[in-house]
């Protein structure tokens, strides 16, 4: 697993940001162990609308064709999701070029 | 403003000749009239317009006419992209009874179903390969191959009869002498029916430089073009992106809709744009050719011709789902056009394709639903609602949006958008609330000037 970069957290945290905004919900301070559900309240729209928007940010979508024999991934907090990313991420984020 | 009328061909004469020689008939009548008299202006409201007269459409018909004589081919694939090419080839191929087809850039594809066939392109020479089948004797009837614009489907060949492909065109003397306008694309029925009405009667064929709603304006000024043929999609375009002085000065007196369902709010604006014009809604498809028209400029149709017997013989029916399915005569069978329609007071409304629907996390969408919602938000010009694909719900219901110019006092991008989404979020379901809103300068529109509902 790749040690997460700041952009890859940064443009996790701005997705679930602007998902808030756009529904109408107060902002909040977005922290890596906060359950997704239950505790900034996104269902899976909210979750897909992220995704759509981490893949316009981050230009993958680790969701849309999972690799062989791989199992759907546990997305319960915000540091999964951080992992996910960081797994699929291209070459150049993780030397820390954008 | 109308150029002279003229006598002959009258509507009586004119409808003696076969279906299939009729366009030859007119245009050579016109030509021995007024033979200087403008059959079509290329490239209008741009700087390189050019004007075809009658007398040079009758020459190159007569020529065609002749070579095809010679080479008597099975059937013509036209594959100018000139609309006075086209033109030509259709008359010359209907009077020799050569069967003829017209295939937009899209559909070239399909060319594999017609391998027999000769193509001809803009100049109008017919290549005689001794390869080539020849026509021993007329067994196959003469008719036209048009291609379907893929909006509800993949682009398939449809055959016409000469008489089908006529049936609409309105050759009473008010038609007579008019400019019309043509944004469609000229190998599709919708373009068909244009230039043949325009040619039939005598009319100015006005084919703009470009869609660009500056330049279609620029040629219905410059052209005094009076009836515009258009879906939906474009004229609005034209209404929100065109400049405000050239739309002042349009003087349009016939607007047709066709190719979409119009919406109440869009006829209200072509009201207030063009004060003069009749607007008339055109229901057709490339199968069934035309089926109604709407004349009295409210959105849908009245609820009383379902079940009735309508003008043109053709009779409506709904299935439980709200599809709208359509009998031409007593012989033909119920067609489903896969049309939604609703129920909304005394008129039946259309509400999109069975195929639009999107489908997100089980639930359905009728992206026209959020359009007509988005359209009324101050700011918002236009919109066009589509399903994205996703992963974690199937579909995503996504808009674009295009802004007005200019925009409301005290409003900005960020506060429209918000107020948008508020709007969606009380008037809808929420899975029909659009999960992605971008701003764009343009809708994006297919070769036939429709909206696309899926991604891009």
């Amino acid at each position: 697993m790749s040690i997460p970069t700041d952009a890859t957290v940064a443009a996790i945290v701005a997705a679930i940001r602007q998902v808030l905004h756009d529904t109408g919900r107060t902002a909040v301070t977005v922290e890596p162990q906060m359950l997704l559900s239950t505790e900034l309240g996104l269902d899976s729209l909210d979750l897909a609308q992220t995704i759509v928007l981490l893949e316009r940010s981050l230009g993958v979508d680790p969701f849309r064709s999972p690799p062989p024999g791989s199992a759907r991934p546990s997305i319960r907090t915000v540091a999964d999701l951080v992992g996910i990313y960081s797994q699929n991420a291209p070459i150049s984020s993780s030397t820390g070029q954008p | 403003m109308k150029t002279q009328t003229f006598p002959n061909p009258t509507p009586s004469h004119l409808a003696d000749a076969p279906p299939e020689d009729r366009l030859a008939f007119a245009i050579t009548e016109v030509a021995r009239q007024f033979p200087d008299r403008a059959a079509i202006v290329a490239e209008a409201g741009g700087e390189g317009s050019r004007s075809i007269e009658y007398a040079t459409l009758a020459a190159a018909i007569v020529k065609l006419e002749g070579a095809l004589d010679r080479v008597r081919p099975v059937g013509i694939v036209a594959r100018a992209k000139r609309t006075e090419s086209l033109v030509v080839i259709a008359a010359a191929c209907g009077r020799q009874h050569v069967p003829v087809a017209f295939l937009a850039e899209d559909s070239r594809d399909l060319i594999g179903e017609l391998r027999d066939w000769v193509a001809i392109d803009d100049s109008l020479l017919l290549v005689a390969n001794p390869a080539d089948q020849r026509r021993e004797f007329e067994a196959v009837a003469t008719h036209v191959v048009v291609a379907t614009s893929g909006t509800s489907g993949p682009p398939k060949l449809v055959d016409h009869s000469w008489d089908s492909l006529l049936a609409a065109a309105r050759l009473a003397e008010q038609w007579h002498g008019l400019g019309w306008i043509l944004v469609y694309d000229a190998t599709r029925w919708a373009g068909i029916q244009v230039w043949l009405q325009a040619l039939l009667t005598g009319g100015r064929l006005v084919v703009p430089a470009s869609r660009d709603p500056d330049v279609v304006l620029r040629a219905i000024v410059a052209e005094q073009a009076t009836v515009l043929p258009a879906t939906p999609t474009l004229l609005r375009r034209l209404l929100t992106s065109a400049d405000r002085t050239l739309l002042a000065g349009a003087r349009l007196e016939r607007i047709t809709l066709g190719g979409e369902a119009a919406d109440g709010l869009l006829l209200e604006q072509c009201r207030a744009a063009f004060p003069g014009a009749k607007i008339t809604q055109v229901y057709a498809t490339t199968e069934l050719g035309e089926v109604f028209r709407v004349t009295d400029g409210l959105p849908g149709f009245p609820a009383t011709w379902l079940g009735r017997s309508l003008a043109g013989g053709a009779r409506l029916g709904m299935r439980r789902d709200g599809e709208l399915l359509v009998q031409l005569s007593r012989d033909t069978a119920e067609v489903a056009t896969g049309d939604l329609v609703e129920k909304r007071g005394d008129r039946y409304e259309f509400t999109g394709r069975r195929s639009d629907v999107i489908v997100v996390g089980g639930a359905k969408v009728l992206p026209r639903r959020v359009e007509e919602l988005l359209r009324g938000i101050p700011g918002i010009a236009d919109a066009r609602v589509y399903g994205m694909p996703s992963a974690i719900t199937g579909e995503l219901v996504a808009a674009e949006v295009v802004l007005a110019d200019p925009m409301p006092a005290g409003s900005s991008p960020e506060s429209i958008r918000a107020a948008a989404l508020a709007a969606c979020r009380s008037g809808l379901e929420p899975h029909g609330v659009p999960r992605i809103l971008d701003m764009v300068k343009k809708i994006a529109t297919n070769p036939a000037g429709k909206v696309p509902r899926r991604q891009a």
